[in-house]
């Protein structure tokens, strides 16, 4: 009870509703696959998948620019028969998809949504972190569950009796391992600078300093080639290599068994491009703006998002315009169903453009919260507060998309590497320069006088 | 005898390998831009909707040529079978009723399914009355039989596909029908 | 023109041999014969249209000029006309320019009024102006278009075509069995010749002049002649078409196989032309001692009723094997004209398998004609001869006629004794067991209490003695309407328990009855024939 009622309830809701981050990366699989599959497209000088529709009465057919087809996709997936084939480990082929698809919820614990939240509330100064779970040692913890899905794979290889399977999973082990050295390594010197395994430090001190990836340049590089192994991913997915083993540790697997993998692998990006964020890109903080100054001006800030967001809609808004044009000069005896289709989507577009626009000119006009000092912390308050945990966690979303996008953008520009490469790569080469640079990084830190 | 092509050895900075990454790296960059922001310039055509044009001299499904008064030039003189690498092509003749004509055609099928679209044929032809300019490049059929193209197919035509082809204008139905038809029916004396 | 005096001498092995110089160069080439035979000889190929091997030299085509060195210089003659002289010089066109410009310009005025009928043409593949073109022609067309090619020929067939160009004479029905058509006609005048000299009948002539002649018969004559199809065969271009063949096939799409003739004994060459299993027409095919060039309507026209009315081999040979082993009485076996040498072996030896029970009887109750002197014997047992080289009698039906009651089991092979006009071999119904074999099923085989069908001789390999005495090949063509047929020396080799497996085994045996086949094989045959010595015939 004195746990309870040491929180006012604002703190307890807040606390409690931050566990909804657990599904950030389901949310980020829904965006992941219609992006790896159309920007695969956009890359080949193809479309990509757009056929699938929905057909509405009284309206026509919608292909959501192609979304459907994932929703049928996903759909397919879900209703096939799942069935083990005859003398796999049955026990540990069905648990085998199920360690990366968990992982998925446990992983975003640690991770800093947004800065602390600092609010007055009942005459008290209140503090929230950012994190679920804002632990000394947030980074083990995220690596200690990066590494459970190796797992995954490797159970699915054993159990599934089946010599590609195996071969891919040994393939996965190793690969898995050399790299998780690598990584680890690599980010040691990005520790000694911020002094903490807390990775809400680390945002902290990049907030206060400099960014991770200009302290530390090649550690980023290391870091970002032995994270794209870890997840297992082109041109590191040897476990997987269709031409040699058909589809790897997954070989035997369909239906949602499959779906699970798939689902884990994009989550493990998604993971992965938020840990790169976080560790290089300055997690959280915005760019050349403190967020006190941001606290300062909230109403401004406020109105700057909303402009930036009615600015793409309106790039949108041109893209559609420019397309219809060309489909109706065209021949395409279809061009009225998906004209009507554009049509709906221009007018959900005015209407955002113009609701974000009303929106942003009135925070800038009318939103202009105080801010306090309570027991001698400088606090805001709860609206304020509210504003720039939205503030930062629209700018992470915008860091790790932008990483997920190089992780799908790697993977359809370089080919394979031979498993031996692989090996060479990561132990002879990526490992040794993350040394060097931990040993120049200790050195030189030490010589600045830091701790 | 095998040719040996010596290749340029790389230099330092490609054999790094991770420069020459992110030249591919800038590439694909380029093209993904080019498909986000002109997605209408992609050159993908949306099959069937929309059908890409052929050109005039594509050869695509054969059609039989017609005299002014409604019959296929044909003469039945296998020219065509002769030619026809595939051996698609089957032809039976018979005795025409015109006493100017000797030969005409009775049984004129072309296989599609063997046929491979060489162009042979139409050059063989020593009547112009096979050509190859229909168009028509899309065969879609439930059995094997229904594409076998017969003698009442290849010559259901309209004149107005062809506003260009004086020959084609000349068959029923074209433009200059009226007079071809007038030579046509010449008298035999 | 030509007359009876004039035709040609073909050279013999025992030609003899003089020397004559062509293009310089001395060979040795048959002294008895015209030059261009003799140049044939030692391979050299004249084009020609007018002449015929076995017609009259009529020399109006001018296709085959050679120069010859004479007293006067070098001077063109027609290779057709020139007997060989020792020593004579001779140049062609391998190093004479004069001679190819001459065929040339032969070839160029032979086309100025002929039609490009090509594609239409049922000659179109075996046209001689075709070869002759691509041989010493291939002249650009020098006419300006608008005289185009003209038709001068019988002013009551002109018309104007499509193109405004004068036409005329496409099929004249000229017979019951020949269209002609005058504007393909190059006036030849083989076809004149042949009904002339050959048919001895004249029921075709040139009439008109010049660019004006055509080949017409009398009027209100028709040209109805047994042999008026060879008319046809000597035509060079496709002036003269058969109605049956016409537009049936483009002839380069027929196969040819070599075989006899097997209605009649002096077993005329044929080459029977096929395609997809189907005979389009019977050719003649040359044997200058039996049929030369020559082929009656009724052997050429006999292919139409190969694939009819055929019998069904059902049941099996075990029916007709135990119905033979079950009987009691006296067995006749009955053989056909046209059972090959093949077949009769087979037959005998089912006789001696069967011990004395079995007679053979042999012959044909047609109606024997006199020889006509072109392809035909008359006698319409195309085997005799055959028969007696395997000592089986050829002429004793009248015997079995007479004695059936002596008889319970009948065996007719290849013989329609019933059907052939004479009531009198009814009388097998008194015979309790009919086993026939016959590749129709015809009046005998519908008498039959065990009919099975065997293959006919077109299908079959196999040899026959004519009646000349020659032994000839016949081949089998890929015609057979139902793979289960056999031959009739499979069927009864298998009935006399020692099954041939090819046509071979059974000719090997023959060679054992008959001692003049001793040491054949099929390949020493030659595709004219062999002559045997001490035959029956």
């Amino acid at each position: 009870m004195d746990i309870i009622e040491s929180k006012s309830w604002v703190e307890w809701l807040i606390t409690i509703a931050k566990f909804a981050f657990c599904f950030v990366p389901v949310l980020y699989i829904l965006l992941l696959i219609p992006m790896e599959r159309r920007g695969a497209g956009f890359m080949q000088d193809r479309q990509g998948p757009n056929r699938s529709y929905i057909k509405i009465p009284y309206f026509g057919k919608i292909r959501l620019l192609g979304y459907v087809q994932n929703m049928c996709d996903g759909a397919k997936l879900f209703f096939k028969e799942m069935f083990a084939p005859k003398g796999v480990s049955k026990f540990l082929y069905y648990v085998a998809p199920a360690i990366p698809f968990a992982i998925i919820f446990i992983s975003p614990c640690v991770i800093p949504w947004f800065g602390p939240m600092v609010f007055e509330w009942g005459g008290k100064a209140v503090t929230i972190s950012g994190a679920i779970l804002d632990s000394e040692v947030g980074i083990l913890l995220l690596f200690g569950f990066s590494s459970l899905s190796a797992y995954g794979a490797v159970l699915a290889g054993w159990a599934s009796k089946s010599k590609y399977s195996y071969l891919g999973s040994l393939r996965t082990t190793a690969m898995t391992v050399s790299y998780e050295v690598c990584q680890g390594i690599s980010m040691m010197g990005l520790l000694v600078l911020a002094g903490s395994f807390s990775l809400t430090d680390i945002v902290s001190w990049q907030e206060q300093h400099v960014w991770g990836i200009v302290a530390q340049p090649v550690a980023f590089f290391c870091f970002l080639i032995a994270t794209i192994a870890e997840t297992g991913r082109a041109p590191f997915d040897v476990a997987e290599g269709d031409p040699e083993l058909v589809a790897g540790f997954h070989t035997e697997y369909g239906a949602m068994h499959f779906g699970m993998f798939y689902m884990g692998e994009y989550a493990h990006i998604c993971i992965a491009s938020f840990l790169v964020a976080t560790l290089f890109l300055g997690g959280y903080s915005v760019p050349f703006v403190t967020t006190e100054t941001m606290q300062a001006h909230m109403g401004g800030s406020l109105a700057i998002l909303c402009g930036v967001l009615a600015f793409l809609f309106l790039a949108f808004l041109h893209m559609m315009h420019r397309y219809s044009k060309k489909l109706l000069a065209s021949k395409q005896s279809n061009k009225m169903v998906i004209l009507q289709e554009y049509k709906l989507y221009k007018i959900v577009g005015w209407l955002a453009v113009a609701v974000f626009v009303a929106a942003g000119v009135c925070s800038w006009m009318f939103y202009n919260p105080v801010q306090t000092v309570v027991d001698g912390v400088l606090t805001n308050t709860l609206g304020a507060a509210l504003g720039t945990a939205l503030i930062h966690l629209l700018v992470l979303v915008v860091k790790s998309v932008f990483f997920c996008w190089v992780w799908i953008w790697v993977r359809w520009t370089l080919p394979r590497f031979r498993y031996d490469h692989i090996m060479n790569l990561g132990w002879k080469i990526i490992l040794n320069i993350a040394l060097v640079n931990l040993v120049v990084t200790a050195v030189v830190a030490k010589l600045l006088g830091g701790n | 005898m095998a040719r040996v092509i010596k290749q340029k050895p790389m230099t330092i900075i490609e054999r790094l390998y991770i420069f020459e990454a992110m030249r591919g790296l800038w590439t694909t960059l380029k093209h993904a831009a080019r498909g986000l922001f002109r997605y209408e310039q992609l050159p993908t055509i949306s099959y069937p909707e929309g059908q890409p044009e052929i050109n005039n001299g594509y050869r695509a499904k054969h059609r039989l040529m017609l005299r002014p008064d409604g019959t296929p030039r044909c003469v039945a003189c296998g020219m065509c079978a002769a030619a026809c690498p595939a051996h698609c092509i089957f032809i039976e003749a018979t005795q025409s009723d015109d006493p100017r004509i000797e030969k005409r055609v009775m049984r004129f099928d072309i296989d599609h399914l063997v046929c491979v679209f060489c162009g042979l044929c139409a050059e063989a032809c020593p009547v112009d009355a096979l050509r190859m300019d229909t168009k028509k490049i899309v065969f879609e059929h439930r059995t094997r039989e229904e594409f076998v193209a017969h003698l009442s197919d290849l010559i259901d035509w309209d004149p107005k596909d062809y506003p260009e082809d004086a020959q084609s204008q000349m068959a029923p139905g074209g433009t200059k029908n009226a007079e071809a038809r007038k030579v046509w029916g010449m008298e035999v004396k | 023109m030509s007359n009876f005096y004039n035709m040609p001498k073909l050279p013999t092995e025992n030609s003899p041999k003089v020397e004559i110089f062509v293009d310089d160069k001395a060979v040795m080439v048959p002294g008895d014969t015209n030059l261009l035979e003799a140049l044939k000889a030692v391979g050299i190929e004249t084009p020609h249209v007018c002449y015929h091997p076995y017609l009259p030299v009529s020399g109006n085509c001018r296709q085959c000029l050679v120069e010859q060195e004479g007293p006067r210089g070098r001077m063109l003659v027609i290779a057709c006309y020139t007997p060989v002289a020792p020593g004579m010089k001779i140049y062609t066109p391998a190093s004479s320019a004069r001679v190819k410009n001459a065929r040339k310009a032969t070839q160029e005025f032979m086309l100025v009024n002929h039609p490009l009928d090509c594609p239409i043409c049922d000659k179109a593949g075996e046209c001689t102006l075709q070869e002759n073109y691509m041989e010493c022609g291939q002249n650009e067309g020098r006419l300006r278009p608008e005289y185009g090619k003209n038709y001068h020929g019988n002013p009551v067939h002109q018309f104007v075509d499509a193109k405004g160009q004068v036409r005329g004479g496409k099929h004249v029905d000229i017979g019951p069995r020949i269209l002609l058509d005058e504007e393909r006609c190059v006036q030849c005048d083989r076809c004149v010749r042949f009904m002339r000299s050959v048919a001895k009948d004249e029921q075709l002539q040139l009439a008109g002049r010049a660019d004006h002649t055509y080949i017409t018969t009398f009027p209100g004559e028709k040209l109805d002649h047994e042999y008026d199809l060879c008319v046809t065969d000597v035509c060079p271009t496709g002036a003269m078409t058969a109605k049956y063949f016409r537009f049936q096939k483009r002839v380069w799409l027929l196969s040819h196989t070599p075989t006899i003739s097997m209605d009649d004994s002096l077993g005329a060459n044929i080459w029977i032309d096929h395609a997809d299993g189907k005979i389009y027409r019977v050719m003649p095919r040359c044997n200058p001692e039996v049929n030369r060039s020559w082929l009656s309507n009724t052997s050429r026209m006999a292919f139409q009723n190969f694939n009819k009315n055929r019998l069904p081999a059902i049941g099996g040979v075990k029916v007709i094997k135990e119905a033979l082993a079950s009987a009691t009485g006296k067995i006749a076996l009955v053989a056909g004209g046209e059972c090959t040498i093949e077949d009769l072996a087979a037959l005998r030896m089912l006789k001696e398998s069967l011990g004395d029970r079995a007679d053979i009887f042999g012959g044909s109750l047609k109606i024997k004609s006199e020889p006509d002197g072109i392809a035909k014997s008359g006698d319409p047992m195309a085997n005799r001869a055959g028969f007696k080289l395997l000592g089986l009698a050829d002429d004793n039906l009248w015997d079995l006629a007479q004695n059936v009651s002596n008889y319970s089991v009948l065996v007719c092979v290849n013989n329609n004794i019933v059907g052939d006009g004479n009531k009198s071999m009814d009388v097998i119904e008194k015979i309790p067991t009919r086993i026939v074999l016959s590749a129709f099923n015809d009046e005998t085989a519908n008498m039959a209490t065990l009919a099975y069908g065997i293959r006919h001789w077109s299908e079959v390999q196999g040899t026959m003695v004519n009646s000349l005495n020659i032994l000839q090949k016949l081949n089998a063509a890929p015609t057979c309407p139902d793979a289960e047929l056999r031959p009739a020396y499979e069927v009864l080799s298998e009935l006399a328990g020692n099954t041939f497996t090819c046509a071979y085994d059974a000719f090997k045996k023959a060679a054992e009855y008959a001692p003049a086949l001793a040491g054949l094989a099929y390949d020493s045959i030659k595709s004219t024939g062999l002559h045997l010595e001490g035959g029956n015939a």
